[in-house]
């Protein structure tokens, strides 16, 4: 009868709304995919029916083979490229400022959609594409297996490099010291100060560009062409001339199955990692060769990154690419005044809203959940297992699960549904956020909150919210900057009147408008530009100590519930 | 005022208290003492109400209070690391329950209290602003607010350094005075509780070793935990502040048959 009555019910009633409504949009979609996996059209004999059928079609192991085989070197030439970047970052005495536009620029990639790579990179390296006319073209075709894998290696860098990147904080600088005076050679330093000790994030970051590449949509249908991958052979089967639901739902299971796998080896390489309570923050040693040595790997990247977006820019201000290359800005203007174009970017950023409202309060719950309640320790670990299943489906396979669960019913062709969809995929990384920021806030404040007469919601709402603000921001920018970019889930929830700007460029493709497909890129690009700069200053102003703006907020959301709640405001003595 | 009548706790097989048997008069400071993992910060949690009693029943006033929530039973608490609320200034923490309770201190007792823990520069800092000393003031202050009949302090000393140490202790004393406040403190170092205390209840393995004044306690210990554990640090202590300040310790006999044969060696050598 401790903390009792009051808070374990507030708590548990919202355990159990959460734990149902994650059911609900999480595992029953699943299921029904596992179930029409199953499902045969008529007097055909066999559960396995046809699993027996796209088993035995060639196509489907050429497929497999090849996503492996792309996915699995993309992800290699990532975690390697990462691990340098990162590596310079910690270890040279590079000038800061240009070690801060480096981030940003390995970071470019994360505010567009993966759709757009693809056209980006056939623009940039095709026949007649800018740096192919500027340069030279290259020596392959960049349809197909080339292009696929230069455009996946751009897709997963960023995600490799904020894990190696973060890794190398935990690094003790004095190890090199201790190394140093050991005898070990420079090599061997290298190896047992920089190496060993991220071996654990650097085989995370390649499971991870694995589990990127693999189940990323975006790219293959762009550039894929000829050369066939589990992504386009899935969407074929369930949106081509002849759909094929139940033959898509194996393809679907089979798509689950490395990434099942993926998920238990990223587990399993987490032991590899070893992180130090107290760090010493040593110095860099100078070595000037080893900085200008770093200064070319870095002008390197950054240059096939953006020679890759620079075309983004380009085609939609010239008149008519590749033939008349003449700036202009009657493309963008043309583009630009057509009202479906704003109703199309006014359903995305509306959705992401949604979708990022959404999912910062049900990510906060779980989160709460988990790291701040006296709930049985068998909740807790629900919440766990709600965001590893989240983290392991790929949107693909949720989206069709979604698909098949909901299509026929008041939620298809509806906003919520995209909403719901964008919430499950991304719900991860903003629940491991708000659990990080909760285990580490204080104990004691619940029980001093309700020694001083608050229930549990009254403590969360007057100081566990006021102390996650930065935290909430980030989740909030996270869900916002994900779902504007987002396509494998949504590409088969959209209806024509949900239209959304990544799938309007799917359907653009079809109709070869490149201008259009790149003039709405940027749109999508200058949003989550702006969205990045506005959310990072709030955090930064919700972190300092006299966030007065904040403070504010606090107490006007207060005062507006009170008036609502009709209860008297008991504020005079507090400013 | 307080009474526990064999009080136990187990956490699955495990026995962290047993038999516990004790009686608090209104406004005595107790101090509970023992080394750790002895179970004292359980015993403060079980009289709190944070945990559960196993077995046994707690009394307050002769009511019976095993069962009743911790909000309710009318006891407050001040954690080791403060708790204090990041996002509202000193003033804000110390009135914070006053929202949800609002009669239950006037503005004069406020400022009283305020000023009996001065801390009336401190009340538009920041918690982050303060030092250990004054935050230990506001978390005090917080609770006092709230006029609990049993004021429980878990280590409240242990995160403060030397002379801070002795004007926390003199105003904990001040305050259990003036208000004739039970009160209940949890520490390690027997310094502090036998200079500290009325009383002092000395756990061991989970059960009371001794309950009794502090003199009664250094004279007549009740075992050899008591003179391992307590007597001898102490005089550890104090031989070796008497040696910095150059004065004889010829006046305290060891207890311990080794130690006296020691003291007399070193009396024949000296």
């Amino acid at each position: 009868m401790s903390l009792m009555g009051n808070e374990r019910k507030d708590l548990k009633i919202l355990y159990v709304l959460v734990t149902l409504g994650l059911s609900a949009i999480l595992l029953y979609p699943l299921g029904c995919v596992l179930m029409q996996s199953f499902a045969t059209q008529g007097e055909e004999a066999g559960l396995f029916h046809n699993y027996t059928a796209l088993l035995n079609q060639e196509r489907f192991w050429v497929a497999l083979g090849h996503s492996f085989t792309v996915s699995g070197l993309s992800a290699l030439i990532s975690a390697s490229l990462a691990f340098l970047c990162a590596y310079g970052l910690h270890f040279t005495l590079i000038d800061k400022r240009i070690k801060k536009i480096f981030q940003i620029i390995v970071l470019l990639p994360l505010f567009l959609p993966s759709i757009t790579y693809g056209f980006a990179v056939i623009y940039s390296f095709g026949r007649l594409g800018l740096v192919s006319q500027l340069i030279a073209p290259p020596p392959f075709s960049i349809y197909g297996f080339w292009g696929l894998l230069f455009a996946d290696v751009i897709y997963t860098l960023p995600a490799a490099f904020l894990i190696l990147h973060n890794a190398f904080y935990y690094v003790d600088r004095n190890f090199t010291i201790v190394s140093r005076l050991m005898g070990d050679s420079p090599l061997r330093t290298f190896y047992m100060t920089a190496f060993r000790p991220v071996a654990g994030a650097l085989i995370s970051a390649f499971i991870l560009s694995f589990f990127l590449a693999f189940t990323d949509f975006g790219i293959p249908v762009s550039i894929a062409g000829e050369y066939s991958v589990i992504a386009t052979e899935l969407y074929m089967t369930m949106m081509g001339a002849i759909p094929n639901f139940g033959e898509g739902a194996v393809i679907a299971m089979a798509m689950l199955v490395p990434s099942i796998v993926s998920v238990v080896l990223l587990r399993y390489a987490e032991r590899f990692n070893f992180r130090y309570n107290k760090l010493s923050k040593g110095d860099v040693s100078a070595n000037p060769l080893r900085d200008r040595l770093f200064m070319g790997y870095y002008g390197l990247i950054a240059l096939a990154l953006l020679s890759v977006f620079v075309v983004m820019f380009v085609v939609p201000f010239v008149k008519q690419w590749p033939y008349q290359p003449y700036f202009t800005l009657d493309v963008v203007k043309r583009i630009l005044s057509d009202d479906a174009v704003w109703q199309v970017y006014t359903h995305s950023v509306a959705v992401a809203l949604a979708s990022a409202f959404v999912g910062c309060v049900v990510c906060f719950v779980a989160g709460l959940i988990k790291a701040r309640s006296n709930l049985s320790g068998w909740c807790q670990t629900t919440m766990d297992i709600f965001a590893m299943i989240a983290n392991t489906v790929p949107g693909m396979v949720l989206g069709i699960g979604f698909l098949f669960a909901m299509s026929g019913t008041w939620l298809a062709n509806t906003f919520l549904i995209l909403i719901l969809a964008n919430l499950v995929h991304f719900f991860t990384t903003p629940y491991m956020m708000a659990t990080s920021a909760f285990s580490k806030m204080n104990a004691g404040w619940e029980t001093t909150g309700a020694l001083m007469g608050d229930s549990w919601i009254k403590t969360v709402w007057r100081v566990i919210i006021p102390n996650s603000w930065s935290t909430i921001l980030h989740m909030f920018q996270y869900f916002f900057v994900s779902a504007m970019v987002t396509i494998s889930a949504v590409v088969f929830l959209t209806g024509a009147r949900t239209m959304l700007l990544t799938t309007k460029i799917k359907e653009l493709q079809y109709f070869e408008k490149f201008e259009e497909i790149f003039v709405l890129s940027l749109l999508i690009f200058f949003t989550n530009v702006f969205a990045k700069c506005l959310f990072d200053y709030l955090a930064e102003q919700a972190e300092k100590p006299n966030n007065t703006f904040f403070q504010s907020l606090t107490r006007t959301l207060n005062q507006l519930i009170s008036k609502l709640w009709g209860r008297r405001a008991t504020s005079q003595s507090l400013s | 005022m307080l009474e526990l009548h064999n009080v136990c706790k187990r956490f699955g097989d495990r026995d962290i208290l047993t038999d516990i048997n004790l009686s608090i008069q209104k406004g005595e400071i107790v101090s509970i003492l023992g080394p750790s993992g002895c179970g004292k910060t359980t015993l403060l949690n079980l009289i709190l109400g944070l945990t559960d009693i196993t077995a046994g029943k707690l009394f307050c006033d002769g009511e019976d209070l095993s069962r009743v929530p911790m909000q309710k039973r009318g006891f407050n608490i001040v954690f080791q690391d403060f708790a204090l609320f990041p996002n509202l200034n000193a003033y804000e923490n110390i009135v914070y329950g006053l929202r949800n309770r609002p009669n239950t201190s006037s503005q004069e007792e406020v400022n009283e209290l305020i000023d009996l823990l001065g801390l009336r520069k401190h009340l538009d800092q920041r918690i982050d602003e303060l030092s250990g000393g004054q935050k230990q003031r506001v978390a005090i202050a917080r609770t006092l607010v709230m006029k609990p009949k049993v004021l429980l302090l878990d280590e409240p000393l242990s995160a403060l350094d030397g002379i801070i140490k002795e004007s926390i202790k003199e105003r904990i004393r001040r305050v259990a005075r003036q208000y004739k406040l039970t009160t209940l403190i949890v520490t390690h170092d027997p310094e502090e509780a036998l200079t500290l205390s009325d009383r002092v209840l000395i756990i061991n393995n989970g059960k009371i070793a001794q309950f009794a004044d502090p003199q009664t306690i250094v004279n007549e210990p009740a075992d050899d935990f008591i003179r391992q554990f307590i007597l001898r640090q102490l005089n550890v202590k104090r031989s070796n502040i008497l040696k910095l300040f150059n004065e004889s310790h010829a006046h305290e006999i060891p207890q311990n048959t080794w130690e006296r044969a020691g003291y007399h060696i070193h009396q024949a050598v000296a």
